[in-house]
């Protein structure tokens, strides 16, 4: 056992790579929320009228809202006056080419790993990078324009597709569904835009890559994705953010919408900075997830790595509302030190021969506390309904905790629901196993987490296949003894 | 007149009374003040979401003393009659010595009520009682213990076998009016001791009747305890039961509920490991027809190591009934080599009817096993097919198939004349 702690305390968690911040010169709003805040967003995204009256029906409601206190996990009271709303590297002109971005920012990318100049093709992905609150540059638009595709920022596509934005912005999550939600309306930034048309599977992987810098901001941001009948999208995100000791809270609203035949992917490698080893600091990454298969036989896949942030508190969910439409939800959630997450899905079968299926793997480590928390419901009308859930813990080190709490409600006799859950530790019997085979302990750790949790990394496109498998060793680096 | 209002009305009539010098009457007026400050739980209560006690708290109930000449015929033709048993009858809520019957004759084992049996043996009864059930935010504790009428009292000293199983009938009588009963029960359970204790619900009369109850059970070092709570009540009949057991080292508790009648039943049953090596065995069968209610709620708290416990409800649903299912697993900090198997498993007989179920973990110790897992489905359809293409007709091969279904917690029952009931029950129901 003397042993076990040693090996803990010699390695205890790599620093955070991307803990680093970048010194632009930025735009901000004055610190705190009231209506003139708003006003002030709106303008400076020299908003139409309707986006704004939209905004503020959203900030009344936040109003009336009391902080939600149902969930595992504690955190201080956020003091919303105490954050600043809006961040944006301060524009000079209107920007045609990349040339023109800020060579800091172009920097900072560059040393994520994020490649924002067009050349390198290898990568085959289309990027739009938002830098604190706003969208920076999408690569590959032209590309995608020639098959109809729209990939552009949110703010843009508030200006240049005014009938898709009123349409289904808020369709999905409208502004009085939570707290947070209520808050992103009323506040958001920025975010993507992805209209994939009739018929078209789009070309290339999308993907939005989220970084927080400034100071005492917070991230609103907002994706929203409609795939047309039969069209397919995979789309992928990323995030990271500089190491500060405050929280700082980003609270984003991704709305998926499918209409017949359609087919969304989204995935998620989310690693904000997630505190030190005492729990100082890190992102509170409060995020409202939903997609509705509109359309008969649309198909909605989430799939998710989350290793970063100090709270994560999230449920990706599905409402299966089409006939013979397929929600699906792959999850591998690890946590370290002092993080805490509460994160699951919700599956709500509306539509005829839905089905479902959701893996959760849930690795806590350190002093942390992993949550799956997911809501299985199906409706009257739902018949033939299907749902398979599996949710599996594995615990490293005996002061952290592993809780399940799935909600099923059934209320139609055809549907066939499974759940199944088990915890577990990672066996000293495989670790020896590894070690007489010339495998160290961390190597073989990794390699039992990486087993684990298989069956969802294969989800993942495969750029972000790789970089998952190696965030995973990342963070669990020396928490096992 | 509410509930709440009769309640309100009820205890205060009681404190004129009582002594408030009396340490169980203090105990009283602070669960009193408990209830008061809680009131009836809304479904905006989490371990309230599906239960909605509304139609309970409005309507009018009444506690009685009054004793129905007619009980003494429903209790002979009671099914709890005909097993060779120690049996402490209640009607509403109160002890009727002329319809008990004692086979014990070893008199160091106490069996009796707790109104009388209380004054006799105060330091035990002061040692255990409202030690396990938890009043602190527990709304429904909190009246039993203010208002309790009776109920049994069981000491069974260390080293002791009690030689009949001890039947608890409680029957409530609303011919009259609509009843309230709040039986409250004690079980103490010495070292290397051990019981077999049926707890059971039956119901007469027209009007509306709600049960309120409590039982604690402790078990000592060794101690071996079958626990089993039938009910069956008829007509419209609300429950609400809380059980807590509290297990010391080495202790074995095999408890079995069936839930085969009522209009809206609710168990919270809790288990306390308290020591190491203790095997807490918890399985539950509930059967609902036309628009009953069923919630189980269960909670098994792993405090210390090298504890196992193995839990399975079952459910079958007809009509518009519904279900609910809430199991909790609990291991605590350091509770190592801790091995727990929860599984809720529900067949809906009826487009209808509706489960609502929530198995939950909760885990604070590495080195443990757990699992659990839910289904909600119809009969599968291949046994049925097997069963017909061999000349079986539908609705025998559906029974048989339902019948197996139920078997599996049918067979954790040691008693034979229970099994009998269930059998029948489920011959009559399906």
């Amino acid at each position: 056992m003397a042993e076990e702690v040693d090996i803990i305390d010699q390695v205890v968690g790599q620093e955070y790579k991307y803990g680093f911040t970048t010194n632009i010169e930025m735009d901000t709003a004055p610190m705190g929320l009231t209506e003139d805040t708003i006003r002030f967003i709106s303008a400076k995204k020299n908003e139409p009228e309707w986006m704004l009256e939209y905004r503020l029906k959203a900030y009344k409601y936040w109003l009336t809202l009391p902080d939600p206190n149902w969930q595992n996990f504690h955190y201080p009271p956020i003091n919303y006056q105490d954050i600043i709303f809006y961040a944006a590297p301060k524009e000079k002109i209107k920007l045609d080419s990349l040339d023109q971005v800020d060579p800091e920012l172009l920097k900072t990318f560059e040393k994520l790993g994020i490649s924002l100049t067009e050349q390198k093709r290898l990568t085959g992905v289309a990027v739009d990078a938002v830098f604190d609150s706003v969208s920076i540059a999408t690569t590959f638009k032209d590309q995608l324009k020639e098959k109809g595709v729209i990939f552009c920022s949110m703010s843009e596509a508030i200006h240049e597709h005014p009938e898709l934005v009123k349409k289904y912005l808020s369709s999905v999550v409208p502004h009085t569904d939570n707290f947070f939600a209520a808050l992103n309306s009323a506040v958001f930034s920025d975010g993507s835009f992805v209209y994939i048309p009739k018929g078209v599977r789009c070309p290339m992987e999308l993907s939005t890559y989220f970084r927080i810098n400034a100071e005492n901001t917070g991230q609103f941001e907002r994706t929203l994705i409609i795939a047309d009948e039969g069209a397919y999208v995979s789309y992928l995100e990323g995030c990271t953010a500089p190491m500060r000791d405050e929280n700082q809270l980003h609270a984003a609203v991704v709305e998926l919408v499918a209409l017949d035949n359609a087919e969304i992917k989204y995935s998620t490698v989310q690693n904000w900075y997630p505190g030190d080893k005492e729990g100082k600091g890190g992102i509170y990454n409060f995020v409202t997830k939903r997609g509705i298969c509109l359309g008969d036989h649309a198909k909605i896949s989430w799939t998710q790595v989350e290793t970063g942030s100090a709270i994560t508190w999230k449920y990706p969910s599905c409402i299966l509302k089409g006939d013979y439409s397929v929600g699906e939800f792959f999850s591998v959630a690890v946590t370290n030190n002092m993080q805490q997450a509460d994160t699951g899905t919700k599956m709500i079968h509306i539509g005829k021969h839905t089905k479902s299926r959701i893996v959760s793997k849930g690795i806590s480590a350190g002093k942390s506390h992993n949550t799956y928390r997911g809501l299985v419901k199906v409706n009257k009308k739902a018949e033939k309904a299907r749902n398979y859930t599996q949710c599996d813990s594995m615990l490293i080190g005996d002061r952290s905790g592993a809780h399940t709490f799935p909600y099923i409600e059934i209320n139609n006799k055809s549907a066939m629901v499974e759940h199944e859950a088990s915890t577990s530790k990672i066996g000293e019997d495989q670790i020896f196993y590894c070690n007489q085979r010339g495998i160290g302990t961390e190597e073989a750790i990794g390699l039992i987490v990486n087993g684990f949790c298989r069956e969802v990394l294969n989800q993942l496109p495969m750029e972000f296949a790789v970089e998952a498998q190696k965030l995973l060793a990342v963070s669990l680096e020396g928490s096992v003894g | 007149m509410n509930l709440q209002e009769k309640i309100n009305q009820d205890f205060s009539q009681y404190k004129t009374q009582a002594n408030s010098s009396d340490a169980f009457v203090q105990l009283r007026e602070q669960a009193f003040t408990e209830f008061e400050k809680l009131g009836f739980p809304s479904t905006k209560h989490e371990e309230w979401k599906y239960t909605n006690l509304k139609p309970i708290a409005e309507q009018s109930f009444q506690a009685t003393c009054e004793i129905n000449p007619a009980v003494h015929a429903f209790v002979k033709q009671s099914i709890f009659s005909t097993i060779q048993a120690n049996r402490l009858v209640f009607v509403n809520g109160s002890f009727v010595q002329e319809l008990s019957t004692m086979l014990e004759t070893n008199t160091e084992i106490i069996i009796g009520s707790l109104a009388t049996e209380r004054h006799k043996h105060k330091t035990i009864f002061e040692a255990h009682f409202g030690k396990y059930a938890q009043v602190e935010g527990q709304a429904l504790n909190a009246l039993n213990t203010a208002l309790l009428s009776d109920g049994a009292f069981v000491v069974v000293p260390d080293g002791k076998t009690v030689s009949h199983p001890i039947v608890i009938l409680n029957i409530t009588d609303s011919s009259a009016i609509n009843v309230l009963a709040q039986p409250r029960n004690l079980v103490v359970i010495g070292k290397s001791a051990s019981v077999t204790i049926i707890e059971a619900y039956e119901a007469m009369g027209t009007n509306a009747a709600f049960t309120n109850g409590v039982t604690e059970v402790y078990a000592a070092e060794n101690a071996h305890v079958e626990h089993y709570k039938i009910q069956q009540q008829a007509g419209e009949s609300y429950q609400n039961n809380f059980t807590q057991i509290f297990q010391e080292a080495n202790t074995n508790i095999n408890h079995v509920t069936l839930t085969l009648d009522g209009t809206m039943v609710r168990n919270n049953l809790h288990f306390y490991m308290n020591g190491e090596n203790c095997n807490s065995l918890l399985y539950g069968l509930y059967i609902t027809d036309s628009k009953d209610f069923v919630d189980n709620h269960t909670r098994v708290d792993h405090a210390k190591p090298n504890c196992f416990s193995d839990e399975k409800y079952k459910g079958i649903l007809k009509d518009q009934s519904t279900a609910v299912f809430n199991g909790k697993i609990m291991v605590h900090l350091d509770a190592q080599k801790t091995n727990a198997y929860q599984r809720n498993q529900n067949i809906l007989l009826s487009d209808d009817a509706t489960v609502n179920t929530k198995p939950q973990l909760e885990i604070f110790a590495d080195d443990v096993k757990c699992t659990h897992g839910a289904t909600i489905g119809q009969l599968d359809e291949e046994p049925m097919f097997y069963l017909r293409s061999r000349g079986i007709p539908e609705d025998v091969a559906r029974k048989l198939l339902l019948n197996a279904f139920a078997d599996d917690i049918a067979e954790k029952i040691n008693i034979p004349e229970l099994v009998t009931l269930l059998e029948q029950q489920i011959e009559h129901k399906l």
